[in-house]
């Protein structure tokens, strides 16, 4: 319980919810946000829908499902369904987003 | 031709003309469309390769973006790349008004070719290649049109021609029996009508009794009806292609003759007649002005009223007749001159007589001038440019 409250106060002092809910844990297991942006933009191409499917993916988590590939799976292991509440998701999604796309930073 | 056979074979060319220019610029529109369509599948393949290669090009963006960032570009075609959500992602395109269900389809001058990508490289899922629209096709077609247009269309003239021709040829078989008819019948009619009117000339009418001259009189006076009417179909058909003789001579002479010949007329309808004859010189045909004399004096005689009077005078320039008989109406003044029409239907006849004098009178110029008042009478003048003596 101290060690949430920790962890949420560190998160908080850090920024925003993508800071502080998604980076560390990418981190500590070596996925690359980029690439799985950039995986998921193959898949689901728009804002919306790419929000949606990832939304559902990550509290579902499955192989079939994940924007990784078969390849991925062979040497890493599926990821945990997220539990963190649905306005924290939406705005980690959102600032995902936001600081990956592709739209106006073509030239 | 006839005129009226003239007017059928316009009429039977317009609408035929109107009706295969309908017909071919129907095949042409569809000629262009199929060309069009022709033109835009070859484009297409052309498309369909610059796509493909584009989506590689894509593919090698997407693997190294954001380190690379620069949308890949080509001087062949531009090239624009949406998401699913129908949301640009980056555009080259000269005309952006894409149409993401179109497959290929110009718009404004250029045209666009629509690929959808299997694997959205860079979030895109709709690809748009664009080039300008070539308008060299579009020359070579027009032009063709326009030479099987005009190939067409002379064929096609001539053809309606042959074909109006063909239509009408029984039309003018029936004229030209009629013609026949009239022209034999004319010709037969010369003998016993000169015949008749020799002999009524060789009767002594004063060695007759009073009665019998009183016939003697009617039967000149319906020879030489007859005999005016056999001159004016003898003018319309016979002489048509006489040459016609013009020579100087004295007009008064002449109306003062043809007087003469009306002279028993005037008396068997006891009109009174005055004259005021001056001496005229003309240049024209005698026989064409005797004709035109004869049937105003017969028409001033047939439609006056017993008792009645004509008066006749004749200056340089002018020639008047007046007659006190049945006039007619303003409306008829104008169809006066139409052929076969006469103005009082109650009179049996042809009614020949003054589309005669209008014949002779165009010929020469003069100009026709009709009063009339019902019931009153009608007076013509005839007016031309004095010869100066
Ligand atoms: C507990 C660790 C953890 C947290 C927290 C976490 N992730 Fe992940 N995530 C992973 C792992 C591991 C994978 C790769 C395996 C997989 O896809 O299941 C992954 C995969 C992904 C993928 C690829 C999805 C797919 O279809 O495979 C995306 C996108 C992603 N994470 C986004 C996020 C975002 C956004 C957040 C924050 C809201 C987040 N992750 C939080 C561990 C985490």
């Amino acid at each position: 319980m101290r060690k949430m409250v920790l962890l949420f106060l560190i998160g908080a002092l850090w920024g925003g919810s993508f800071d502080r809910n998604c980076i560390p844990c990418h981190r500590k297991e070596g996925v690359s946000l980029r690439l799985t942006f950039m995986n998921a933009l193959l898949i689901y191409s728009g804002e919306h829908n790419m929000k949606a499917g990832l939304k559902y993916f990550l509290r579902h988590p499955s192989r079939e499902t994940s924007v990784m590939g078969e390849e991925y799976f062979r040497t890493h292991r599926l990821k945990a369904p997220l539990t963190l509440p649905e306005r924290e998701l939406d705005e980690a999604l959102d600032e995902y987003w936001e600081r990956y796309k592709v739209i106006g930073r073509l030239r | 031709m006839l005129r009226s056979e003239r007017k059928s074979l316009r009429r039977f060319l317009v609408l035929y003309m109107l009706l295969m220019l309908g017909l071919f610029a129907l095949g042409s529109l569809l000629y262009y469309r199929s060309q069009e369509q022709v033109m835009l599948l070859q484009t297409k393949s052309r498309l369909m390769d610059y796509a493909a290669e584009q989506i590689r090009r894509l593919k090698r963006l997407h693997e190294h973006f954001p380190q690379q960032n620069r949308y890949p570009r080509d001087p062949r075609f531009r090239s624009a790349i949406y998401d699913l959500e129908y949301v640009k992602i980056f555009s080259t395109l000269r005309d952006g008004r894409v149409d993401f269900l179109g497959d290929i389809y110009s718009v404004g001058d250029v045209i666009h070719y629509v690929k959808i990508l299997d694997n959205y490289y860079l979030g895109a899922k709709y690809l748009f290649v664009e080039v300008p629209r070539d308008r060299s096709w579009q020359q070579a077609v027009l032009g063709r049109i326009a030479l099987a247009g005009t190939v067409l269309g002379i064929l096609l003239a001539l053809l309606g021609y042959s074909l109006a021709r063909l239509f009408v040829r029984p039309m003018r078989q029936s004229i030209r029996l009629l013609d026949d008819f009239i022209h034999d019948t004319t010709h037969e009619l010369n003998t016993p009508l000169s015949s008749i009117l020799a002999n009524i000339e060789m009767i002594d009418p004063a060695a007759m009794k009073e009665g019998d001259r009183r016939r003697l009189e009617r039967i000149g006076v319906a020879a030489r009806t007859v005999s005016t009417l056999y001159e004016d179909l003898k003018f319309l058909t016979l002489e048509r292609h006489r040459p016609v003789r013009d020579e100087r001579f004295s007009l008064d002479r002449l109306l003062k003759e043809r007087l003469d010949y009306f002279e028993v007329m005037l008396r068997s309808k006891q009109l009174e007649l005055r004259t005021d004859i001056a001496p005229v010189t003309i240049r024209a045909d005698r026989r064409l002005l005797a004709r035109l004399i004869d049937n105003l004096l017969s028409n001033a005689i047939k439609y006056n009223r017993r008792g009645g009077r004509i008066e006749v005078s004749l200056r340089p320039g002018s020639l008047r007749i007046a007659d006190t008989g049945v006039g007619i109406d303003e409306e008829a003044l104008e169809q006066i001159f139409e052929r076969y029409r006469r103005f009082d239907s109650s009179e049996g006849g042809f009614g020949l007589g003054l589309d005669i004098v209008k014949r002779i009178a165009d010929r020469y110029g003069f100009v026709i001038d009709i009063r009339s008042r019902k019931g009153e009478g009608t007076e013509i003048t005839l007016s031309w440019k004095a010869e100066e003596e």
